[in-house]
């Protein structure tokens, strides 16, 4: 049980205990219920990528209360605003490229040689969660959640839940959880027919899409001893419905030249792009390991999640902190993280004119084959009413092309060129 | 499922060392000389332990004439912390020092905090893990009958 | 049933029997967990920004939660 300074409070429950019994009252409820007051903790992010690619400006508010005792609510928002351009999963070609626009309204051209990228993202993201999380006996505790978010093209709304049950005199506690959602995806102009051309009037569109996701998550923490602890989980998360990113595309070239492919007639673009399609269920499967351990005052931290899918793509992911704790309650972390992770099964970095066309098929980078690293450093300091903090990272992604999608003209091109973005976050926590 | 890990007798034997051997307090004899003895093991890294003090307090106030003894157990390694937390949170009740977790030990405490209510043999009558307000009437009713008892005689 | 998942049913088997098996040898005394009791030795010392985090690998990458579950969803991935 974690205590927070909070002077004022009990100098006034001291306070009203002496005062009652100096007046001799009778027994009965004197003392006051001193539950523990609103907690707050607020962040702002900017998340930005190299070229002019996406930048998020992220705003959280994080509030929890003591509504009873040792029961708590937790409320939280965040509002995400992006902008930029995203890759749209078309190669570079030599040549001037014309795509559409997702509403079909309009078309816009890529110069020769240059990625593609399509600029139109603006959009803002309002998130909100509740929880409530309550002791059920002496050893067990028991969270209630509920979130919801929205933005222009997709809202999400599901619940989930927490057991912790704590053996050995709390140093061994076993932890189930369950979340279901269901998202509803609204693309602009329609949700595109898997596999089908992309016309100059933002044809061959369908309509509105859903997705069920349902996550478990079994967990166990031990303590090893008094400066260390462990958690070790598995995690399984089924998704069922459209799992396609509406927007994205894939280049149809000729297996020989590399280059694009005429589109077909009165389809109203010089070339041929097809929207991409994924399959319509993902299950996924994840162990996670976690060490912390205090070191003199100071806390290191290393984690690594191993992740499979069905749509095989594997991961590993090793995450460190060390958190060095100056004198007067200050601190300086840095942070390093390792990603790697092996392709989907149907990611393409372009498709071969004349190939038979596969059921499923997607040239988004992030289902690529990509490494990722991020380095970063965080510097927090006390204040009189809670705590500051400032973070600083860089996060770089290299990726690799399909095998054997660089051929004739491509070969001068980068099929997967990663990205480099940086993330800047301000904190301030106050109250309790 | 009261454990009897320490024997009455040596139970109040040890609480009546000011501090755990090795500590700096002189070995002068603090009396445990109450009719029933709340015994509290306390530290500062402890969130319902802010809370439990000024409960104590107040019942040291309502019984300490009727023979109700209190005392605080601090398990705090790092004394400094102790301090800090009795300057925020005062203490009317007698207070121990047992850094080396000894007492606590002895004790057979399983949670933080841990109370036990003593007769004035040292045999446990009660014992309490964690504080909530909602059982803090449970606790003073054991303690009026743990005394009624007590003052009834022998 | 997938290769993957019988393994990963094994591990999860295998971790937990060690965890049981932790309980005869491994821990800490309840008056000693001064330490442990540390906001920065908590599982997740920051939600808030655990939470940014998986928000943007999840944007980003394929895999998403590990410690907790995957987030609230989005149009991002």
């Amino acid at each position: 049980m974690q205590l927070k300074r909070k002077a004022s409070t009990s100098i006034g429950a001291s306070l009203a205990a002496a005062t009652a019994g100096l007046l001799g009252q009778s027994p009965g409820r004197a003392i006051a219920q001193e539950l523990a007051p609103w907690e707050y903790d607020t962040a702002i992010l900017l998340y930005s990528e190299s070229d002019n690619r996406v930048r998020d400006v992220s705003l959280n508010l994080d509030a929890r209360k003591e509504v009873r005792e040792e029961a708590f609510l937790n409320l939280k928002l965040a509002i995400d605003t992006l902008t930029g351009a995203s890759p749209s999963g078309a190669a570079p070609a030599n040549t001037v490229q014309t795509f559409t626009t997702p509403s079909g309204g309009s078309t816009f051209d890529i110069a020769a040689g240059e990625q593609v990228l399509d600029p139109s993202f603006l959009d803002t993201r309002t998130a909100l969660a509740a929880n409530y999380d309550f002791p059920l006996g002496r050893f067990t505790r028991f969270d209630l959640g509920l979130s919801l978010s929205d933005e222009y093209d997709y809202s999400h709304s599901g619940v989930n839940m927490k057991l912790d049950r704590d053996f050995d005199n709390r140093n061994t506690t076993f932890t189930f959880g369950l979340a279901l959602a269901n998202d509803s995806i609204d693309p602009v102009g329609g949700a595109p027919i898997g596999l089908a051309p992309m016309t100059a009037t933002g044809g061959n569109k369908q309509g509105d899409q859903s997705k069920d996701v349902t996550d478990i998550l079994l967990g166990v923490t031990q303590v090893l001893n008094r400066h260390s602890l462990v958690q070790f989980n598995v995690s399984l998360s089924e998704s069922d419905g459209y799992q396609t990113d509406p927007y994205k595309i894939l280049s149809v070239v000729d297996p020989v030249t590399g280059n694009p492919v005429i589109a077909p007639p009165l389809n109203g673009l010089p070339y041929l792009y097809r929207y991409e399609n994924r399959p319509d269920t993902r299950d996924k499967q994840s162990i996670y390991g976690l060490y912390k351990r205090d070191i003199g005052g100071n806390v290191f931290d290393v984690s690594y999640r191993y992740m499979t899918d069905d749509w095989d793509v594997d991961s590993h992911t090793i995450d460190l902190h060390y958190r060095w704790n100056l004198e007067s309650g200050s601190y300086l972390q840095p942070h390093l993280r390792f990603y790697s992770q092996t392709a989907a099964g149907f990611y393409h970095s372009v498709l071969f004119n004349g190939t038979p066309l596969p059921d499923f098929a997607s040239a988004d980078y992030r289902l690529s084959e990509f490494d990722g690293l991020t380095l970063g450093i965080k510097f927090g300091r006390e204040t009189r009413r809670g705590e500051m903090s400032g973070r600083l990272e860089i996060y770089q992604q290299t990726g690799s092309a399909s095998p054997g999608s660089q051929v004739g003209s491509l070969q001068s091109f980068d099929l997967n060129p990663g990205l480099e973005a940086i993330i800047a976050q301000f904190s301030y926590k106050f109250g309790g | 499922m009261l454990k009897r890990i320490l024997p009455a007798a040596a139970a109040l034997a040890a609480l009546a060392l000011p501090s755990a051997p090795g500590a700096e307090i002189p070995a002068a004899l603090d009396p445990v000389d109450g009719k029933v003895i709340w015994v509290d093991f306390w530290a500062s890294w402890c969130g319902p332990c802010r809370r439990s003090f000024p409960w104590m307090n107040q019942m040291l106030d309502r019984y300490g004439d009727q023979g109700l003894q209190i005392i605080g157990v601090n398990v705090d390694k790092d004394r400094g912390l102790a301090d800090e937390f009795l300057a925020a949170t005062p203490a009317r009740f007698d207070l121990r020092f047992d850094p080396a977790g000894a007492l606590a030990e002895r004790f057979g405490v399983e949670a933080m905090p841990n109370s036990f209510l003593l007769d004035a043999e040292g045999n446990v009558i009660a014992e309490h893990y964690g504080f909530r307000y909602e059982d803090a009437d449970e606790y003073e009713a054991a303690i009026v009958a743990a005394l009624g008892a007590a003052n009834r005689g022998r | 049933m997938r290769k993957g998942k019988g393994l990963l049913a094994l591990l999860a088997v295998g971790a937990l029997g060690a965890a049981a098996a932790g309980c005869s040898g491994l821990g800490v005394q309840p008056w000693d967990r001064d330490v442990l009791a540390r906001d920065d030795m908590q599982l997740v010392s920051d939600p808030v920004e655990a939470a940014l985090d998986e928000h943007i690998y999840f944007s980003k990458e394929a895999s998403s939660g590990g410690q907790g579950f995957g987030g609230g969803g989005c149009g991002c991935n």
